[in-house]
């Protein structure tokens, strides 16, 4: 047995090697980091450093606010969105199923540069599609650039326009792993369609939805795309950017990297902490 | 509680004709059993009783009301589903008691109910597990709890043993039968299983391919087939079938004799007019129906092949030239693969059938 975990050993050597060097590593590496003070050459050791400059640095605060706004709005509004989505694709009267499926999923694969760049040109204010739309039924044009409440608006709207697909067709799986009879039953239990749906369906796609929920609030405690391209390095004035753009501009603009060490454990430990939250709260009675 | 009325009922699929216009009156109270192979259409008929499948043409009526456009959960029945179909986020309490909570039915009167079926049913033990907690058998009580609860005018079973074990089966079975004694409400059972079929039953309904092949209690549709099919499928073993040819007909009798048996002949009485001297015909003979030699009117030899010892009885499966028949001994430990025997059959025990799987009586 010892002899067979050797040569097992030996055969996944390569992998772990790889996974050592180039993602343990660096995670430690990068906690090491963050306690140094890395804008002085030689770099020296300095444990409160970065972290005491965290605690009271208002930028931090901002993309911090900025954030967990994102996350608080548009993670809810884009798995409830799914869910809705997920329903209707999964309805027996939907015509070209596939094609709605291939449709919903779309956005994920588009090029974030390219989608990005249309979204500029849909809320542009002088020429931007949005803006007619909303001149046409006799509201005034919005500067989606210029002001921090639009420019949120507009990164909701956009990562909900590239995600909430990807979570339908996660969803619809969820759907379509519920057995015909379950409802056939509650038909004969003379439960309405919107009661089954709030008492059956939503409880048995509850794993799924906290699943859901888990990736986005993973990716949006990431978040950088949308508010680097779209509203052009989180403006205006810092209105938009978030954590992820703050360790960006830390890191690898001021070369900071210490700092950007600190931010950066910082966005994993708050996304565990939500994730474990969400976890218990949303834990099935045993 | 209610009689069920269907008349001339037809199920398609598209261009598929499922059903063929089925005609079947089902009197308050009686527990009737839908059985056939798979893909008979049973299971179908049953869905379209219930409202789950729409009826393509003819009518179905409970309690005396055709019920073509009237929703499912309006015809006054419950279903016990094959998978049990219960809820697996809600406790065996939160099961039964889902659809009388979600109608606005009175606390009192939802909790009088549940109470009641889980007496019924010995499950008030299990009432805070979830259906994941539970054995193949404590489910299916469940789901019957959950139809008992409604008070329907009347129950569906589709297929529910089907799940379960030989054991749990039988055990099940019984209590199904204890449960239509004990509530009297007309029942509707479907399975593919012949023996769930003769023990439940009242009357048997046999389906074959969408078409109603014989209704009757289940001893009539043992003793007396309509066809090759309905004899074919009701009893087990099932009845052993030897190819024939008639040799005299005469004034209500033909005589026929065995196909690779030269020599057995059998005189049949019959009230219809016999077939033509020539035609080929098959016998059809039940394994407990064949006797030691000498003690019917003819005998046929045939070689064991395999001995199937019960304890009370043994199946012989023995080879007889053209066909391999199963034949019932009751003192026969001792058969062993390779004997020879001679069996003797009675007319007036063996049933006769045209080519085309008609009776001919």
């Amino acid at each position: 047995m010892r002899h067979q975990n050797a040569t097992a050993y030996r055969f996944l050597a390569p992998y772990l090697l790889i996974f050592s060097v180039f993602w343990v590593w660096p995670i430690i590496s990068s906690f090491l980091i963050s306690f140094q003070a890395t804008r002085t050459v030689p770099w020296r050791w300095a444990p409160t450093f970065n972290w005491g400059r965290l605690i009271g640095d208002p930028a931090f605060f901002n993309a911090l606010k900025n954030t967990l706004l994102i996350l608080v709005i548009q993670v809810p509004v884009m798995i409830s969105l799914a869910i809705v989505m997920a329903v209707l694709l999964n309805s027996p009267l939907l015509k070209a199923r596939g094609l709605y499926r291939f449709a919903f999923f779309a956005p994920v694969v588009v090029g974030e540069v390219a989608y990005s760049a249309v979204f500029r040109l849909m809320f542009n204010l002088n020429f931007g599609i949005i803006n007619k739309l909303l001149n046409s039924v006799g509201l005034p044009s919005i500067d989606w650039f210029s002001n921090v409440t639009p420019a949120m608006a507009l990164i909701m709207i956009a990562v909900t326009w590239r995600w909430a697909g990807y979570n339908a067709i996660i969803l619809l799986a969820g759907l379509q792993s519920i057995p015909d009879d379950v409802y056939e039953a509650a038909t004969l239990d003379r439960v309405s369609k919107v009661k089954q749906f709030f008492y059956i369906t939503l409880p048995l796609l509850k794993p799924i939805i906290v699943f859901c929920a888990v990736l986005s609030i993973i990716g949006t405690m990431q978040l950088f795309t949308e508010p680097f391209l779209i509203t052009e390095r989180g403006g205006p004035g810092g209105g938009t950017e978030t954590l992820g753009l703050l360790l960006y501009r830390q890191g690898f603009r001021s070369l900071n990297f210490g700092y950007a060490s600190a931010v950066a454990y910082t966005m994993a430990g708050l996304a565990i902490a939500i994730t474990l939250v969400q976890l218990w709260l949303t834990k099935e009675p045993k | 509680m209610a009689a069920v009325t269907l008349s001339n009922v037809v199920k398609r699929f598209g261009v598929y004709e499922i059903i063929h216009g089925a005609n079947i009156d089902i009197a308050d109270g009686e527990f009737v059993v839908f059985v056939g192979p798979s893909g008979c259409g049973k299971s179908t008929l049953l869905r379209m009783v219930a409202g789950l499948e729409d009826i393509s043409g003819g009518e179905i009526a409970i309690g005396g009301k055709v019920m073509n456009d009237v929703e499912a959960a309006e015809r006054g029945i419950a279903m016990v589903f094959q998978s049990y179909a219960l809820y697996p986020h809600m406790t065996v309490e939160q099961n039964l008691s889902f659809g009388l909570r979600m109608n606005g039915n009175p606390k009192a009167d939802t909790e009088r109910r549940v109470k009641r079926a889980a007496e019924i049913l010995c499950i008030d033990e299990l009432m805070q597990r979830r259906p994941k907690q539970l054995s193949g058998g404590q489910r299916q009580r469940v789901a019957i709890g959950r139809a008992i609860v409604r008070e329907p005018q009347v129950f569906l079973f589709d297929e529910p043993l089907s799940n379960l074990d030989a054991e749990l089966r039988v055990q099940m079975r019984v209590e199904i039968s204890r449960l239509h004694k004990e509530l009297g409400v007309t029942m509707i059972y479907v399975t593919h299983d012949q023996t769930e079929a003769m023990t439940l039953a009242d009357r048997i309904v046999v389906l074959k391919a969408g078409n109603v092949e014989q209704i009757g209690a289940p001893l009539d549709l043992y003793d007396d087939p309509a066809n090759r099919f309905v004899a074919g499928f009701i009893g087990s073993p099932k009845m052993n079938f030897l190819a024939a040819k008639v040799v005299e007909a005469g004034n209500g009798s033909a005589t026929v004799e065995l196909v690779n048996h030269a020599s057995a002949r059998l005189k049949k009485s019959l009230q219809t007019t016999p077939p033509a001297v020539g035609a080929d015909v098959v016998l059809g003979v039940r394994p407990e129906h064949f006797f030691d030699a000498g003690q019917g009117d003819c005998d046929i030899a045939v070689k064991a092949d395999v001995a199937e010892h019960l304890g009370s009885v043994s199946y012989v499966y023995a080879d007889a030239g053209d066909t391999e028949l199963i034949i019932e001994r009751e003192a026969s430990r001792q058969r062993a693969s390779g004997d020879h025997l001679v069996v003797s059959i009675k007319a007036g025990k063996a049933l006769l059938f045209d080519t085309k799987g008609a009776r001919i009586r």
